[in-house]
């Protein structure tokens, strides 16, 4: 009893040392019942206090004044944070999904809503950086309205600012003598400046969430780790609990019958075919990627001549340019579901390998159409005799992410609602659907893909995704609730996260910058249209300015940063081996603990 | 909101604050919650510390509880005397836990003691069977549980005691990020 009492006055004496939000998250976090925690609360509180009256001849009034001011501020802010959360989007939504489906289902929403967040963002300051500068030197817009503009965003959309090709290459004074706004400098800035705050933020995500799921994953990934720590207490719908536990005996069930299975060896003529076959499906998909893309690229050239033959806004012609993104998205649709049966045909050891060999040819195809597509943008279309090329490239990439939101609700309907009906009327065996979550998440990042690409050539498209983004959202759960049941295998949720972070950053945003690097530093801009009209590239605009400011000497250290560590070689250089340097300390650092927890382990058993 | 209500005196909310991960607008809503289960029994006045427990019937009957398997667990783990009535710091104290806010360790301190059924800090192999039964719904043979039980504590028993402790226990919840 004793020994308790000591521990409890040394508890109190350490917390009366924190400071106020310390305290109160070390109390929040202890491991008791409330009245104990309420009675440590109340002694902790009466030593502060006689601390402070032992103090207060000490203190002036003006300390005094200074703690009342800071317990206000608190009181202040936690009201505020309590405000704030009516901010957080959906919460209520997402909290149902997860209790009927579980967590795994609510991932996909989660990131879904993730990337709304890059939209929302990439919108506000686009429109107010860029786009509002341009209203108060807006031109005339003479072209008339038709309703068709909305699909095909040619037309009336061609000179308004949803296009590169409207904002103007001027300095823009509405006052005279007042403060000026360089047109070119902004939209290369804020585009530039979007690109890295988004880079910098996909980074830390993806590290902290590799950190936290993929640190030794594999000592414990049998069957402790699967009884005790999948459950999910999520879930609160009766048939998905009924659910879940028959999922779990099942595999318990399949696992330990596999346990029974491990030493069938298959002899050597089976593995040769199999591996045959492997290969034969690899190439089979290989192929049809291939003649995806050559089809999308005699497609997209037979388009440039219509747009270059000249404007004729008749229907015809109009529906000739949707032509290539329904193509686009109709191969996007159905090429999956031929390597989803490619994988069937293949006997895969396990179904998790099948899964992700599925999802990996689905990646290889849609990463070759959208590179097939900006090969032929920036080659092809750049160099075309067209007015304005940029507007042009704005104008499909629109295109195709308005067929793509479409084709994603018409795959909603298609695939989950009349699935449902057959599997319910026509043929019971098949049950109702599952949510198919890899599929949905690729068409999310192939989607966020083009919307970042077309960010440089048509600045508001962030705004339009936005839109479509939150229609997917209640559609998709609409969807979700009426027609789908709880998936049955156990999806890993947490590894996948953190491997569709890396999909979108890895190929999806690495790849965008890279288009995006392209564009401003080779390609030529078109003469008559854009901020960036008779540069020779969009970066000259960059280093013209640079060559006006070395005539101020008060912005001479703006240029000796510029001459000596963003354009010199050798700073990247020193930069690269230090980080090199430190990547390979880290990494011995953690070898060496590696070793530590091998030995402590033996001596723990021992 | 303001200071309008009168259920709880100033000091009363600050320690629920303190002391839980809630906000005050959100402990407001869990009282009702709680007075809604029998508002015959729970006063609309708490300032003078009423001594007031619910049945565990009526807490196992929230819809958020209904379904758990292990609902009869969190209650007992929970309620001060281990019989599964709670009062309404014990009602506060399990929601606290089981929020989203809550740190993984506090978490897994509370989910060993749910997994311990017979309450003596070590989950033995007799509790694992009980807690493999109630995940799988007793599909499972009794030497299918066996077997399964047995993999388990080979797994993850670090000091090789033939039963697991708490530290064996939070040395796997930190490797297994798939724990909620």
């Amino acid at each position: 009893f004793f020994h308790g009492f000591y521990a409890e006055e040394k508890l109190v004496g350490s917390l009366a040392s924190m400071s106020t939000s310390e305290r109160i998250k070390a109390i929040q976090k202890m491991p008791e019942t409330m009245k104990k925690k309420r009675e440590i609360r109340n002694k902790v509180l009466k030593e502060i206090t006689k601390k402070s009256r032992h103090r207060s001849t000490q203190l002036s009034c003006c300390t005094q004044c200074l703690q009342g001011t800071v317990v206000s501020f608190r009181r202040f802010g936690n009201s505020l944070s309590e405000r704030f959360h009516l901010l957080h989007l959906w919460h209520k939504t997402l909290k149902i999904i997860g209790a009927e489906f579980g967590t795994s289902v609510l991932s996909y929403f989660i990131f879904l809503k993730w990337l709304l967040t890059f939209n929302i963002f990439s919108f506000l300051i686009n429109f107010s950086f860029i786009t509002i500068p341009q209203f108060v030197a807006a031109e005339p817009n003479n072209l008339s309205f038709t309703g068709l503009e909305l699909l095909t965003g040619a037309g009336y959309f061609q000179q308004t600012v949803l296009y590169y090709g409207f904002y103007t290459n001027a300095t823009i004074c509405k006052i005279e003598n007042g403060l000026s706004y360089n047109m070119q400098l902004a939209y290369i800035f804020t585009v530039g400046i979007y690109f890295v705050i988004c880079f910098l933020i996909l980074l830390f995500s993806m590290a902290k969430s590799f950190c936290r799921n993929f640190i030794t994953p594999q000592t414990y990934s049998g069957n402790a780790s699967k009884l005790l720590c999948t459950w999910d207490f999520n879930i609160n719908n009766e048939k998905a609990v009924k659910l879940k536990q028959k999922n779990l005996s099942t595999q318990i069930k399949e696992d330990l019958t596999e346990v029974n299975r491990e030493v069938l060896n298959f002899s050597v003529t089976e593995r040769v075919v199999r591996i045959v076959i492997h290969l034969v499906s690899w190439v089979a998909s290989l192929g049809t990627a291939v003649a995806a893309c050559a089809g999308v690229y005699f497609l997209s050239i037979n388009n440039l001549k219509l747009f270059v033959k000249g404007h004729k806004n008749d229907l015809e012609s109009q529906a000739a340019m949707l032509v290539l993104p329904i193509v686009a998205s109709l191969l996007n649709a159905f090429i999956p579901f031929f390597y989803s049966w490619l994988g069937h045909l293949e006997r895969f050891q396990t179904p998790g390998h099948q899964i992700y060999v599925t999802i990996t040819r689905n990646i290889i195809l849609k990463i070759s159409i959208v590179g097939i597509l900006c090969y032929y943008w920036l080659n092809i279309v750049a160099a075309s005799e067209s007015q304005c090329w940029e507007t042009l490239v704005g104008q499909d990439i629109y295109r195709l992410v308005l067929v793509d939101f479409i084709f994603c609700l018409l795959g909603s309907f298609f695939g989950e609602f009349l699935q449902r009906i057959i599997g319910t009327t026509v043929c019971v065996s098949l049950g109702l659907p599952e949510f198919d979550i890899g599929r949905n998440v690729l068409d999310l990042i192939y989607a966020q893909t083009l919307t970042w690409i077309g960010i440089f050539f048509s600045p508001l498209l962030p705004g339009i995704q936005m839109i479509s983004f939150s229609i997917v959202f209640y559609v998709k759960k609409v969807s979700l609730m009426m027609n789908c049941q709880p998936p049955r295998k156990v999806w890993r949720t947490a590894q996948m996260t953190t491997s569709f972070m890396f999909l979108l950053f890895f190929p999806s945003f690495l790849g965008v910058l890279s288009v995006i690097g392209v564009t401003v530093w080779r390609i030529k801009p078109s003469e008559e249209c854009g901020p960036f009209r008779g540069l020779s590239s969009v970066y000259a605009a960059v280093s013209e300015w640079i060559k006006i400011l070395e005539n101020y000497t008060a912005s001479k250290w703006v240029v000796w940063i510029y001459h000596n560590l963003i354009t010199s070689e050798l700073f990247f250089f020193i930069l690269s081996i230090l980080v090199l340097i430190f990547t390979y300390l880290y990494w011995q650092i953690i070898e060496g603990r590696k070793t530590m927890t091998k030995l402590l382990h033996k001596q723990i058993i021992n | 909101m303001g200071n309008k209500q009168t259920i709880f005196t100033p000091e009363q909310l600050d320690a629920y604050q303190d002391c839980t991960f809630f906000t005050r607008k959100e402990i407001l809503r869990l009282f009702y919650r709680y007075r809604d289960l029998a508002p015959q029994l729970v006063p609309l006045d708490y300032t003078d510390k009423p001594d007031v427990t619910l049945p565990y019937e009526l807490i196992g009957s929230m819809p958020e509880l209904k379904d758990n398997p292990f609902r009869q667990r969190i209650a007992e783990v929970f309620s001060e005397n281990g019989d599964g009535n709670m009062t309404l710091d014990d009602f506060l104290d399990m929601f606290s836990v089981l929020s989203e806010m809550a740190p993984r360790d506090l978490k897994a301190y509370y989910a060993f003691k749910i997994y311990d059924f017979n309450n003596d800090d070590y989950i033995c192999k007799s509790d694992l069977e009980k807690t493999v039964n109630k995940l799988t719904r007793n599909e499972l043979t009794p030497e299918e549980v066996s077997l399964v039980c047995e993999k388990v504590i080979y797994e993850a028993d670090v000091d090789n005691d033939g039963k697991l402790s708490l530290e064996d226990f939070q040395h796997m919840i930190i490797r297994a990020p798939d724990f909620l």
